[in-house]
């Protein structure tokens, strides 16, 4: 026998109170993995999309809305003239709910602009001209919108047909309906308005050099902003909003696990009193007392948090297959995220344990003998 | 003349600040090797004495000594409790989410011993207490003459120079309390221990080789047998 024998055998010794404390630690744990993990992801698939793309500089006005704030397409054109700017594509990028599903990409582009090129077609063709009354698709998006080639499709009032399907490189590209912007302005009422513009720098730019581009553009152009592509979605107020409440809803997932496991450890300790005394009686110091309750709230911790991981990667996993979901999500599940989440649950094991050991030190060995 | 193991001088004991007062001033010494029988009535004071003797308590004032040491200031009570002292409760005090041999095991934690070490030890102690065919078995399941005979060999563990038994019998039939005092009283003698026991029986406490007698936190007789 070991001394963690000893520290297991505590917990075992309720195992349905000790299971319910997983199950409690497990879900505060999955929620962390969950709710992070989908707000990581969902800025690393747009930083995905954006390289894809070809994308050096995203120039927009992410406000509080999910999609960035419109302004007037003669942006484009004073930005275009500056100095080491190799191309740039005026985008309209909307979500919106398209016939009975919710919340997809729109991307409208400008005709002929680079953020075409990147499209590989899988099948079926491009739109002719800029005024054909087209999209295509990328292949999640079609999957979720159950649409072929041919299929009509419905934006705002105007009924435009399917006439491609493509491999965008990218969970956001594959998840667009893409279009031509002229026709997406015209359907929208939005003539003469973009609130995208993607920037190809001159090939062979630093890091550095492609900041000193973005501040150039930001005193250019003060309307919208330049950023690092990738950067851009990180610094937007909804991501920031999004972000700040799943780290919030986890926070309050682990001040609950918290709670729950000091209210297991108290009660432990509580009706182990005299148990507690024995040992002290026959020699334990107190110390050891303290720190088989103190293990025994890690394992607890430990042991909730590999649960909670798991859940949490299964949970989001089966998210992802949702109709309402798929296509819009690439949950960054790294391994990162997951060891992080142990270490925050063993971290409440061990706080929630700080005091209930305080407590079972402060029992005297006398104890033992009165009977 | 034999060094004395115990010594104490004008011992008391307070409880619920003075009005509780379970030791009113108690001399006495115990040598090496001796076999002291407590006796007194209910309340007298015996188990607060024997707290007192296994720095379990600490006490009110007086003075009191182990080998030369004085108890209340030991640096490490839990080291003195661990090493020098074996404790045989009424009510066996077994844990009993452990064995009989985990049990045994329980206080050599706080020794060097490794875990194999550990294991072979108390298996053997459950030996000498006649259990080894119940050393996989949980205290639920034996009887309270087995219990107390695992307690026995839990307080030999790490080969203590004092045992202290507060009413080792009182739980349990005669036939049975017959046989747990003639064990205890043959580990004492082959380890020659000192053995400090408290009981109502006078018939236990004949087979001592000194009975004190207590009455209401006092020493009133001190009788060699
Ligand atoms: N922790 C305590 N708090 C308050 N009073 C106590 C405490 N422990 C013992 N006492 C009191 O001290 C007195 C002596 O108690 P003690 O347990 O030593 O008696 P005892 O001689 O062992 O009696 P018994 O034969 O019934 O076991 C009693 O009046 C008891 O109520
Ligand atoms: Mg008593």
């Amino acid at each position: 026998m070991t001394f963690f024998t000893i520290v297991v055998r505590g917990l075992l010794r309720r195992p349905v109170r000790t299971g319910l404390t997983l199950v409690g630690i497990s879900i505060g744990i999955a929620a962390v993995v969950a709710l992070v993990g989908i707000s990581r992801g969902f800025e690393q698939s747009w930083a995905a999309g954006m390289k894809a793309r070809g994308t050096d500089i995203v120039v927009s006005n992410m406000g509080s809305a999910l999609a960035p704030k419109p302004f007037d397409a003669s942006v484009r054109d004073r930005i275009a003239s500056l100095p080491r700017v190799a191309a740039t594509c005026a985008i309209f990028v909307d979500l919106t709910s398209i016939e009975d599903s919710s919340m997809m990409v729109v991307s409208a582009r400008e005709w002929g602009g680079f953020s075409w090129k990147s499209l590989k077609l899988i099948s079926g063709r491009m739109p002719h001209d800029a005024k054909e009354p087209a999209v295509v698709l990328g292949q999640t998006a079609a999957e979720v919108l159950k649409k072929k080639i041919g299929d009509p499709i419905q934006i705002e009032a105007k009924e435009l047909f399917v006439v491609g399907i493509v491999n965008g490189g990218a969970l956001v590209e594959n998840g667009s309906v893409i279009l031509s912007l002229p026709l997406f302005q015209e359907i929208t009422g939005n003539e003469g308005k973009i609130n995208i513009i993607d920037l190809r720098a001159d090939p062979g730019m630093s890091e550095d050099d492609l900041k000193n581009l973005c501040a150039q553009i930001n005193t250019l152009v003060p309307e919208a902003r330049a950023m690092i592509a990738g950067e851009h979605v990180g610094n937007s107020q909804a991501y920031r909003f999004i972000s700040a409440m799943s780290w919030g809803t986890s926070l309050l997932a682990v001040i609950v696990g918290v709670l729950g496991v000091m209210n297991t450890m108290l009660m432990t300790v509580f009706e182990r009193k005299q148990e507690i005394s024995i040992l002290l009686a026959i020699g334990w110091k107190r110390a050891r007392v303290i720190r088989m309750v103190l293990w025994e709230s890690a394992l607890l911790g430990l042991l909730g948090g590999i649960g909670g991981v798991m859940i949490g990667a299964v949970g989001v996993k089966v998210l992802e297959t949702l109709p309402a979901i798929h296509g819009l999500l690439e949950p960054d599940l790294s391994t990162g995220l997951m060891l992080v989440s142990i270490v925050i649950a063993v971290a409440v094991g061990v706080i929630s344990g700080i005091y209930p050991a305080w407590r079972s030190s402060r029992l005297t060995p006398s104890l033992a003998m009165q009977g | 003349m034999k060094p004395h193991v115990f010594a104490a001088v004008g011992l008391k004991k307070e409880f619920d600040d003075g009005r509780v007062q379970a030791l009113r001033g108690v001399d006495f010494s115990i040598a090496q090797g001796e076999f002291v029988a407590i006796t007194g009535p209910s309340g007298c004071g015996k188990t607060t004495l024997l707290q007192m003797l296994g720095a379990l308590d600490f006490p009110s004032s007086g003075t009191l000594h182990y080998r030369g040491n004085s108890i209340p200031d030991l640096p490490e009570p839990a080291a003195y409790r661990a090493r020098e002292i074996g404790i045989i409760f009424q009510a066996f005090n077994l844990l009993p989410t452990f064995t009989a041999l985990e049990n045994v095991q329980i206080p050599m934690f706080e020794t060097d011993m490794r875990a194999a070490e550990r294991k072979e030890r108390a298996g053997l102690l459950l030996k000498s207490v006649g259990l080894a065919e119940r050393r996989d078995h949980f205290p639920a399941k034996l009887s309270g003459g087995e219990r107390q005979r695992v307690a026995i060999a839990r307080s030999l563990a790490n080969s203590p120079s004092v045992l202290l038994a507060d009413e080792p019998t009182g739980n349990l039939d005669s036939e049975n309390a017959h046989l747990i005092l003639d064990l205890i009283i043959r580990l004492q003698r082959e380890q020659n221990m000192t053995l400090v026991l408290v009981t109502h029986d006078s018939g236990i406490a004949q087979r001592a080789s000194r009975v004190v007698h207590m009455k209401d936190g006092r020493i009133v007789s001190d009788l060699a047998t």
